[in-house]
């Protein structure tokens, strides 16, 4: 099982073994803390008619804003503009429900792609972070080995695919590409890939990078519906999934810490009129123990650097400082955890010492030119390969 | 050596006979002509009957379009005013000397309040002339003249959308007769204004337009659609010259995504009673085109599921009494439950009363189509390709009386603002739908894709009887059939003079109808008898029979085709005529050995010479259509006049492939057989 973290552990050593036999060795990634949070939210479709498409994206924007993602470290994309849409009854606003309480298009929305900046192409650039060189920061993904991302994306879909604008279609394997992109860059610790589409659970199919967790509106062959109507302004305003999980993020602040096991149970196939679909086989941690905030919020360690002013120095704690004393309930699950690879790492020591042996003084007779010499290195790696791997199966 | 020649040799053949392939199944099918022939005219006619069985659903395959989706908002504010512009031009036309000058001059004011940009646009009659150059170009481009003739004022009213970009429009037509002003319907007149203004005034403060909305308050004067064509050639063809001086103010506001005429017709009360306010549609534009189905969807939507309006179609009332079409229908239920019980998945089962009246609407449709003359103003926007409706709306109770009319205000008004309002939020022209299509009712229609089975089963066997009598002749020259073209083309040299003389007869002013067509007829004759006194009898020695019906089937397999293309409609109801003509072609002098068939053949010929020629054709439809009581041959002119008026293509075919046609089956009755 790939959730066993000791199997996936033993595996690693392997396979690192294998790649030592031939080439030079590798030292094994070291875990990194999660430190920062990131979230990528597109709308893929325009036109007038698709209008609970940007209101679904807004009414994300809004609940991650408020559970503690800052703007700058969210990417918002919006294929069309329906606030300023002429049929708009409403000028410059936009709703998520007929009782028009909350304006979505509030004062404080920063939209990084808007109108035909939705592309592909664009969508795939900033995963990856491959931009031209003039593209400002506020458009970048700019995350790194220790970063949550949530991405969220909606619009019309099919078996495979996700429409953009009205021309192109990202296709799964396009998707599952730059995931194994980002992780090969180190761009993420961890990924939420959430969709909203009609036969959502195919788009993220081909995934195969670790890491990776991902939940869709539907399963093959079903049709994602929109939640309701609003007859003022004409148009459906919302569409289930979104709603139901807005109605979840609505009961919780930022230190609330329900876990993501709930939020993908909470989804009533019989309301959503589809079948949520999640696809956990990729990640590591149980979801019951991985608060929403993890990905929905931000994590509320700040990292304190030297006093920008010289001759203010402040002697500082040299470990990490809570933002503020109410943050430690909320982080019980997490130091649980990291207390769970710590102890898996006791375990793994003896064993792990050995293998190291093993590895510096192979490293040290690779340098060796004659080959008999190497040839029987390597015979004798294999013979132990092969004793450690029937002990281990044993 | 010996040997690999034959092989080759046999491979040859093989290659030869492979390659033959389709030859021989052409021969094959020439060879069983007579039966190939028999049963493709008897499954294209079975496949017309059961047109309607195969009708679908109509659905809205527009996504944009959102039919419905927003409540309406038209309030009793709106129409009280409505109403107030009502009694003011009942009061002007009972009181005023001068309704024609003084009404338009209301409707701007009421306009200008709402804060509308308005004009008046005048037009004359347009002169009734025969153009026969003009058949396929829409606009006849006649300077106006308002010199000396009475012309109409239309009111023009244009509100721009707030935020829109300007670019498009929607047209609302509310045609009015300031001639009639006191006439017998003069109230439902008067509320075909009302209604107008009752949704302009909503749409004037409305924040969701993104279409500019211009009112036409057309003056119908010279009919409904005189005005409605005459303001639209003038908003397409902007006329530069000589206009400075004499300060014809004319306003546009983009292109038109769509155009909406309706009015208030009042029934007699002693009418069968409806239960229900009526909106009658009418779609049919010139020539058998038709607006998008999506456009006629949503306003069966609106009126039936939001507002509860009974949505009608033209239906021929004559077929549904026909006890003919009941004896089918009692048939067609029969087929469709046996059908039914071989096997469940079969769903074709109608009940005969449905059969009846789908036939009934399906024939309405056809005609209408087939005629080519727009069924109303819609027809004008037709003609620039811009996808129109009229939709005629009459009330269950009097609008005398002031609650009813209010009430049937706001109820007509709400449809009309859901139908601007659904236009209002497409993004593209119509475009997903149908635009080829019969209406078996109102949200049934047959697509182009099944009603094109019954034409090409009544035309597939004209190659084939074509190929198998000439093959059938004696003269094996393959360069036969050029002495037979003669009289084809001294045939139709001979309709074409027959198309054009209408032209100099009816320039001949002040001639009634009946010496016009005595005058067309004796020209016609006077016409052939030259052409073979110049080219030579049509039966020489070298000119068989056989020969000549197969050039006559040609010729008539590519006329129809042809206006297939044009016209659809009218290709179908006439290869009803001319493909048994053309298949039954036997002269009397021919010897054959089974006298029982070839009496009954002679008596199918005869009657068929009688039917076949235009006049009857055109009366025997219109016999069938509205009752033969009131046909008289005589009118021919009338209709002819009617058609080239309208500029139909329908009085092409009538001429130059109808009518070349039948006369060449008289040449093979009275064929000398040498």
């Amino acid at each position: 099982m790939a959730s066993d973290p000791k199997g996936s552990q033993l595996r690693r050593i392997l396979l690192i073994f294998f790649s030592l036999s031939i080439i030079l060795p590798l030292s094994s990634p070291s875990p990194t803390m999660h430190n920062n949070n990131w979230a990528v939210l597109v709308c893929t479709s325009r036109f007038w008619f698709n209008y609970r498409h940007m209101a679904n994206t807004l009414s994300l924007y809004r609940t991650v804003k408020r559970l503690g993602i800052p703007d700058e470290r969210i990417i918002l994309m919006l294929a069309d503009d329906m606030a300023c849409n002429a049929r708009n009854n409403y000028p410059a606003q936009v709703f998520n429900n007929e009782n028009h309480q909350l304006n979505l298009y509030g004062d404080n929305v920063e939209v990084d792609y808007r109108g035909y900046e939705v592309t592909v192409e664009n969508f795939l650039r900033v995963l990856t972070g491959r931009h031209e060189a003039s593209v400002p920061r506020s458009k970048r993904l700019l995350s790194d080995e220790g970063s949550h991302i949530l991405l969220y994306m909606t619009g019309h879909g099919g078996n495979e695919f996700l429409k953009f604008q009205d021309t192109e279609e990202l296709q799964s394997h396009d998707l599952a590409d730059a995931v194994k992109q980002m992780k090969e860059k180190n761009r993420f610790k961890e990924l939420l890939i959430m969709v909203d589409t009609c036969q959502a659970a195919t788009l993220f199919s081909q995934l195969q990078s670790p890491g990776v967790v991902a939940i869709g509106s539907s399963m093959k062959g079903e049709n994602s519906y929109s939640h309701h109507l609003d007859p003022d302004v004409g148009v459906s305003v919302v569409d289930r999934f979104t709603f139901y999980t807005l109605a979840f993020f609505e009961r919780l602040d930022m230190y609330s810490n329900a876990s993501l096991n709930s939020l993908f149970t909470s989804y009533d196939p019989t309301l959503l009129m589809s079948t949520a679909y999640y696809r956990t086989d990729l990640y590591e941690r149980p979801l019951n123990m991985v608060p929403v905030t993890n990905f929905f919020g931000s994590v509320m360690k700040t990292i304190p650097t030297d006093s920008a002013y010289p001759g203010f120095l402040v002697a500082h704690a040299s470990e990490y400082a809570t933002i503020s004393a109410e943050t430690e309930t909320a982080r019980v699950v997490l130091e649980d955890e990291a207390d769970h690879s710590k102890t898996y790492d006791q375990s793994e020591k003896g064993l792990q010492h050995i293998l190291d042996e093993w590895l510096k003084l192979l490293e040290g007779k690779l340098g060796v030119k004659d080959p008999e010499v190497l040839v029987a290195y390597g015979l004798g790696s294999m013979v132990l390969l092969l004793t450690i791997s029937t002990w281990l199966s044993s | 050596m010996e040997v690999a020649e034959v092989e080759a040799e046999v491979e040859k053949k093989a290659t030869a006979t492979r390659s033959r392939l389709i030859v021989r199944l052409a021969a094959l099918l020439v060879s069983h002509s007579t039966l190939v022939s028999v049963v493709c005219c008897l499954a294209g006619l079975i496949a017309l009957l059961v047109l309607p069985l195969l009708a679908k659903n109509t659905y809205i395959s527009e996504n944009a379009l959102l039919p419905g989706s927003a409540n309406p908002v038209l309030s009793y504010q709106h129409v009280t005013q409505a109403n107030n512009l009502i009694m003011d031009i009942m009061s002007i036309a009972d009181v005023k000397e001068a309704p024609d000058i003084e009404i338009p001059k209301l409707i701007a004011k009421y306009m200008e309040i709402l804060g509308a940009e308005t004009y008046h646009h005048k037009f004359s009659q347009p002169q009734n002339q025969f153009h026969p150059l003009y058949f396929f170009s829409s606009s006849p481009n006649s300077p106006p003249t308002l010199a000396n003739l009475s012309y109409g004022t239309s009111t023009v009213g244009i509100i721009r959308a707030p935020r829109g970009d300007g670019k498009e429009a929607i047209v609302l037509v509310s045609p009015y007769n300031t001639q009639n002003a006191g006439g017998i319907d003069a109230s439902a007149s008067a509320s075909s204004i009302g209604l107008a203004f009752s949704v302009f005034s909503l749409l004037s403060r409305a924040t969701w337009l993104a279409k500019d909305i211009i009112w036409v308050a057309s003056d119908s004067r010279f009919g409904d659609h005189t005005s409605v064509s005459a303001w639209l050639n003038d908003y397409h063809n902007p006329n530069f010259i000589g206009d400075a001086s004499s300060n014809r103010i004319f306003k546009r506001a983009g292109t038109m995504a769509c155009g909406i005429v309706f009015k208030v017709v009042e029934k007699e009360r002693r009418e069968k009673y409806e239960d229900r306010d009526v909106v009658t549609m009418y779609a049919e534009a010139s020539n058998g085109q038709m607006p998008n189905l999506d456009l006629l969807n949503v306003v069966h939507y609106l009126a039936v599921h939001r507002q509860g309006i009974r949505v009608r179609i033209g239906m021929f009332g004559g077929l549904v009494k026909s006890h003919l079409v009941r004896v089918l229908g009692e048939v067609m239920q029969q087929v469709g439950r046996f059908a039914r019980s071989l096997n469940p998945d079969w769903r074709f089962e109608m009940p005969s009363s449905e059969y009846v009246e789908g036939t009934a609407t399906l024939a309405s449709s056809i005609y209408s189509q087939a005629l080519g003359v727009p069924t109303g103003p819609h027809g004008a926007f037709r003609d620039y390709q811009v996808d129109a409706v009229t939709l005629e709306l009459s009330p269950r109770f009097s609008l005398k009386n002031e609650h009813t009319r209010l009430a049937f205000l706001l109820k007509g008004g709400r449809l009309i603002e859901g139908t601007v309002r659904s236009v209002n939020n497409l993004l593209e022209k119509f475009h997903q739908s149908f635009f080829l299509y019969f209406l078996t009712a109102p949200n049934k229609f047959v697509s182009v894709g099944v009603y094109m089975i019954p034409f090409a089963f009544l035309v597939a066997p004209l190659p084939i009887i074509a190929a198998s009598l000439f093959n059938l002749t004696s003269n094996r020259n393959p360069w036969r059939w050029l002495h037979t073209a003669k009289p084809l083309l001294i045939t139709h040299t001979w309709s074409v003079v027959v198309t054009l003389l209408p032209f100099y007869i009816s320039k001949i002013s002040d001639l009634p109808s009946t010496h016009c067509m005595l005058t067309w007829a004796g020209g016609s004759l006077m016409a052939l008898v030259i052409l073979y006194i110049v080219f030579g009898s049509p039966y020489s020695k070298h000119v068989e029979w056989r020969l000549l019906k197969a050039v006559m089937i040609a010729s008539v397999s590519i006329g129809l085709c042809l206006m297939s293309i044009i016209n659809f409609a009218t290709a179908q109801i006439g290869a009803l005529f001319v493909v048994p003509m053309c298949l039954f072609a036997l002269p009397i002098r021919v010897k054959t050995n089974n006298s029982l068939i070839r009496s009954m053949v002679m008596t199918c010929n005869l009657v068929m010479a009688v039917l076949g020629f235009p006049v009857t054709a055109v009366a025997l439809m219109q016999g069938v259509i509205k009752g033969f009581g009131t046909v008289s041959i005589l009118e021919f002119w009338d209709s002819m006049k009617f058609l080239w008026g309208w500029n139909s293509a329908t009085y092409l075919y009538l001429v130059l492939v109808h009518l070349p046609c039948w006369l060449l089956f008289l040449h093979i009755l009275f064929h000398p057989c040498h």
